[in-house]
Formats: C-alpha cells, sequence, structure tokens
C-alpha cells in the first residue's frame, strides 16, 4: 500500500492509484493541465481570431445545408453553454441528445427551456432501455470503476452518425480543458473502445446487443478524418460562474447540484457507487481543474470536499431507484457492491491490441498520415 | 372554480412506451418508470396509461411493471389494457392504480362496469370509446386497439356505459391520434352532450390551443394528449414536457 499523499498545488491524491509528483510534491495532472492550456488555450485578440476562422470555416462547410454543425445537449452546464454559445456565433446547429433513461425532471426541463428560447432544433436518440438496462447491470457485475462509459460511446456515436447523415462535417462537444482536464485514466478507461464494452457485455450481460450506438475501430479512425469534433468552449474565455450566471439568467436554466447530477444514474454513480466502492471522489478531480483554472482557491475545494457527494437520504432514494430500474434485488446490489475491483484492463480491448509491438511501432506513420488530413 | 384537467396519455408496447399515429407506427419513446417518474416531479393532474398490446395479444396487465410504474407516481394514475375481470380490478386498485380504463371489455363485457363501479366507486370505472370516421363520415367505435369494428355509434355507446355506473368516458378519435392537427371537436360535443359525467377528449392535439378549444366548444371535463408531452419540435425529438401551472391558467 502507498502512503497517502495529496498534490500541493490541487486537490488530487493517491486514490489515483497511478498518480505521480514531481519534486515540488506537484501531480501529473497539474502538468497535464498546463500543458493542454499552452497547447489549446488562445487568449485575448489571437483567441479571437481563431475563434472568428473557426466560425467562418463551420458557416462555409454547412453553406446550402439545413444544419452547419451538430451538439449533443445533456442539460447539463457545459453542453448547454455551447448551445448558447453557437447559436450568439449565428451558426446553424442540431441539437442531439442521447436518453438513456435516466432522465431527471431537471435536465428535460432544462433542454425544454434553453433549446425553444435559443430556438434549436431537437432530435433525440433514446437507447433501447431492456438492452441498455442490460449493459449497465454487465458493467456494474464487471466491477470496473467506468460504468459511464456506454453512455459516453453512445453519445460520441450518435453525435458522429447524424453528422455523416446530414453531411455536416463539424460536431461540437462541451468537453474542455479549464474545467475537466484532472480525470484519472485509471478510473475511466477506453469510452471509444467497443471491444471493451462488447467483450464485457458478453461476459456479464445476458441478451443480444442489437441496436446500441456504437462505432469500431475503423469509423473512429475514418470520422477523425472526414469530421471535426472541437472542444468550443477552449475557443472563449469559459468559466463555471460566469457560464451559470449567463444560463439562469438569459435561458430559464435550473442548477441540478454537482457535475453530471442532471442524470440520476450519474448521480448515483458518482455520488455512491465510485466513493463506497472503488473509494474515487469525482469531485477531486473536477474541483482540481478549477483550482489551476484560478475559479477557486485549494482551501476553498479541500472544504467542499468535506461535504458529502449528496445529501445521504437522497442516496438512499436513488439506492433503491436504481435498483429497481435494473432489477437488482438488495441482495444482488450488495454482491455487486462487495464484488472484488477490476479495471479496463481486466477484459479483452482495443487496448490490449494498441499494446502490441507491432502496433506500437506503427504508430508514428498512422499518425503522420492522419495529420495530412487535418 | 376548478381548473379543467390536462393528463398526459401515455401507450404502454411491450415494456416500453411509445407513441402512435392514428394508432399506427409506434414510436419508441423509453423506460415507463423513469418517463412516469418526470411526468411525477412535474406535477401533472393526473395520468393515463394504456398498454396498447394486451388485448390484441389475448393477456392481461403487466402487474410487475404496473407495480414498478405506481411507486414512482404520486399522482392519480388511471390504467386502461386487458382488464377482463374483477379480479384484475382488484390487484390494479391493490397496487395504486386509482381508475381503471376499459374499452373492449365494455363492449363485451359491460356487467365488469357495473362490478367496478359497486366495488370501487364510479368514479373509479372509466370507459375509453375509440373512434373513427366511416366511409359516409359517420362515426364508429372500435376495439382491440382500433382493429376491430363494433358497429356501435360513440354517442348511444357511451349512454349506455353512464348506465351501467361508468363514472368517467374517454372519447379517443383514431383518425386525429398523433396527427396534431387539433381534436375531433364535434364528436367530443356529441358526446358530451348526451351524458352527465365528464367527458375527457384524447386524439390529435398540437398545442395548449386546442386543449382549451375542446374545453370550450367541445364541452370535455378534460383533456388528454400524448405528441404535445412527449416530443418537442419539428424533428419530434423525444422529450418529455408538461406546461408550468402558469401556462395551464393562462389557456384554460
Ligand atoms: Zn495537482
Amino acid at each position: 500500500m502507498t502512503e497517502y499523499r495529496m498534490c500541493k498545488r490541487c486537490v488530487m491524491d493517491t486514490s489515483d492509484p497511478e498518480i505521480t509528483f514531481d519534486k515540488n510534491g506537484v501531480c501529473n495532472h497539474c502538468h497535464t493541465y498546463d500543458r493542454l492550456v499552452r497547447e489549446h488555450i488562445v487568449d485575448g485578440e489571437a483567441g479571437r481570431q481563431r475563434l472568428e476562422k473557426l466560425v467562418a470555416d463551420i458557416k462555409r462547410a454547412g453553406q446550402g445545408k439545413q444544419y452547419d454543425c451538430v451538439i449533443g445537449v445533456s442539460g447539463g452546464v457545459d453542453s448547454t453553454y455551447v448551445a448558447y454559445l453557437v447559436k450568439k456565433l449565428g451558426l446553424r446547429p442540431l441539437a442531439l441528445h442521447l436518453d438513456n433513461g435516466w432522465d431527471s425532471e431537471l435536465a428535460v426541463k432544462n433542454i425544454e427551456e434553453t433549446l425553444k428560447r435559443l430556438e434549436i432544433d431537437l432530435y433525440t436518440e433514446v437507447l433501447d432501455w431492456e438492452e441498455f438496462r442490460d449493459i449497465q447491470s454487465a458493467f456494474l457485475k464487471a466491477s470496473t470503476p467506468d460504468s459511464e462509459i456506454p453512455t459516453d460511446h453512445a453519445i460520441v456515436a450518435i453525435l458522429g452518425n447524424m453528422a455523416a447523415k446530414l453531411g455536416v462535417k463539424y460536431i461540437l462537444i462541451g468537453n474542455n480543458v479549464r474545467t475537466e482536464t484532472h480525470l484519472p485514466s485509471a478510473w475511466s478507461e477506453g469510452h471509444f473502445d467497443w471491444k471493451y464494452i462488447r467483450e464485457l457485455h458478453k461476459r456479464f450481460g445476458t441478451r443480444p446487443l442489437k441496436t446500441f450506438p456504437h462505432f469500431g475501430f475503423f469509423t473512429y479512425y475514418m470520422r477523425m478524418i472526414t469530421q471535426k469534433r472541437i472542444a468550443i468552449l477552449d475557443y472563449v474565455h469559459y468559466t463555471k460562474k460566469e457560464a451559470l450566471r449567463v444560463l439562469q439568467e438569459e435561458l430559464g436554466w435550473r442548477y441540478y447540484g454537482g457535475k453530471h447530477y442532471e442524470s440520476i444514474y450519474t448521480r448515483f454513480y458518482q455520488g455512491y457507487i465510485l466513493p463506497v466502492k472503488f473509494g474515487y471522489d469525482k469531485r477531486r478531480c473536477h474541483l482540481s481543474s478549477l483550482i489551476c483554472s484560478g475559479e477557486m482557491t485549494r482551501e476553498q475545494a479541500l472544504e467542499e470536499l468535506e461535504i458529502p457527494t449528496y445529501s445521504p437520504s437522497m442516496q438512499e432514494e436513488d439506492r433503491e431507484y436504481v435498483a429497481k430500474k435494473l432489477g437488482f434485488s438488495d441482495e444482488e446490489f450488495n454482491t455487486v457492491m462487495n464484488a472484488p475491483k477490476r479495471s479496463y484492463w481486466d477484459y479483452p480491448s482495443y487496448g490490449h491490441f494498441m499494446e502490441q509491438p507491432i502496433i506500437q511501432a506503427m504508430i508514428p506513420s498512422v499518425k503522420k498520415v492522419m495529420a495530412l488530413f487535418q | 372554480m376548478i381548473r379543467p384537467r390536462v393528463i398526459p396519455a401515455l401507450l404502454l408496447r411491450g415494456q416500453g412506451l411509445v407513441k402512435t399515429v392514428k394508432f399506427k407506427e409506434p414510436k419508441y419513446l423509453g423506460d415507463p418508470i423513469n418517463i412516469v417518474r418526470i411526468f411525477n416531479d412535474k406535477e401533472v393532474d393526473e395520468l393515463v396509461l394504456l398498454d396498447i398490446t394486451a388485448t390484441p395479444e389475448n393477456r392481461g396487465p403487466q402487474f410487475d411493471l404496473l407495480k414498478n410504474i405506481t411507486s414512482e407516481a404520486f399522482i392519480p394514475l388511471a390504467y386502461g389494457g386487458g382488464i377482463r375481470s374483477m379480479n384484475d380490478v382488484r390487484k390494479l386498485l391493490s397496487i395504486g392504480i386509482e381508475k381503471l380504463i376499459m374499452n373492449t371489455s365494455a363492449v363485451e363485457n359491460p356487467s365488469l362496469i357495473r362490478e367496478t363501479a359497486d366495488h370501487a366507486g364510479s368514479q373509479a370505472a372509466v370507459v375509453s370509446i375509440d373512434v373513427k370516421k366511416g366511409l359516409l363520415g359517420k362515426y364508429e367505435v372500435f376495439t382491440h386497439c382500433g382493429q376491430k369494428k363494433t358497429w356501435l355509434d360513440p354517442v348511444k355507446h357511451a349512454v349506455e356505459m353512464e348506465k351501467m355506473g361508468a363514472g368517467e368516458i374517454i372519447i379517443n378519435s383514431i383518425d386525429r391520434d398523433g396527427t396534431m392537427q387539433g381534436y375531433d371537436v364535434e364528436l367530443v360535443r356529441k358526446v358530451a352532450d348526451s351524458v352527465q359525467v365528464p367527458v375527457v377528449a384524447c386524439g390529435g392535439a398540437g398545442n395548449l390551443f386546442d386543449v382549451s378549444e375542446v374545453i370550450k366548444q367541445g364541452h370535455a371535463s378534460a383533456a388528454a394528449a400524448g405528441s404535445i408531452f412527449v416530443f418537442q419540435g419539428p424533428l419530434r425529438g423525444v422529450l418529455i414536457s408538461y406546461p408550468t401551472p402558469k401556462e395551464l391558467k393562462e389557456f384554460i
């Protein structure tokens, strides 16, 4: 057992099994943050020009088409702010929502209000619940700390599928450097890895996968070439505080508590299963990013971590609801909670494939070819 | 004065909810448990849930699923689909269904209406009447989820059902279902003016103006609707919504 340690700059600690510290006690995530900010964030006049060029490119590529870009909407802060931003920039987005059966009333209300006010069309992909329930149950039984991967994978798939169907080149996503860089890969790995999802489901699922939106290795790389996924929040001075103000004042949007708590499952997964079973408090990485971006102090973050992830009575309510939806008895749920912890690397995946020496040797040349298409 | 009720009507097909157009082309909406939970959180007046494949598949209600659904709803829940006996009625009441909606049974075994009313009060015995316009513009009653023609006249049938003890009549226009082109106001008024019990209009709502019209012009006591509460925008993106108390007050 390694000794407990926390980063001197942020609040990441040894609950990330792969964390490393430099001689000043600053963690690898902070260094990644600094590098990504350097590489991706352009401020001031240069930033304005970069945004202008992006908007011009999107408009040009979308000429004569009904929509010039697609965006995902979840009802949460980041995705709603993307919707607000693209409209303000004069773009013509189509909004996509993935309904995985766990939307809260707040989430659907936020989507309804903001899209109506912004006059953005909505397309919803509703996952077949019987099938998706089987996938989610399989992930819980597999005991990896990444049960949100199927949802994340499906979102990427439907955005890519819709863009392809509409002939739209640009997918604008809410991911951003400033508020979500500190996520350890050990906590959640393989979002783009269909083989991992499929194989894990094969072991722990009970019914065939027929309709789940996904993409394989080849499609993923083809789409890297033909489509552009743009983290547009990195193109503006994005802060949580300002985003919350704008959304609440201008869009009638309502806050729901923690990050991604707009989904009941996510709330329960991040607020209960991860801390209780795996010892991961996901707030640590979100708060750490906010410390690095200057939105809060380390003291404020430490104070916030003292508070429970969310109210224990609501956790209990959610636990009953999740068990009911997934069809778990109390006993089955306890079995899941007590099962030995596993990781992404315990199951077949593209990750294993990528580690083969011959593939490793090919990566640099593949990257060069890919660069030609960018 | 009490505001007329505005009721989301949800269609159960197998384990999932769907929305149809003219009783056809079922579009999948998702898991009923979560959708009912969202409507519950929106504090809707009440909910109508119809299992549209129960009678065509010649089976009864899915009690286990319904139990999971009622445990998420603290609003009045009306259920229809495959109710064929007093045993079904009692079981549904025991899991928290407040109103029993009968359609095929009301035609084939009307005494079940009487027994239900005697057992649980007439407010619990609801008859729904699915109506289609014939070639000559005559209204005709259908059962088995729109698949079987009965040659009954909806007005006469409604009057008959009221006599049997039905405490509420739902008039559902098959021709307007899912079209969002407005209720069949004429049909609703004909029935509403012929019976004393509350009549709920269903089928065709495209917006809250339609809802208001069928109440004012069609003399309906309440309006049920599907599409406007489950779709948003021109692409019919699936999204659960319900007007705020303020919006309801303004329109209705
Ligand atoms: Zn750090």
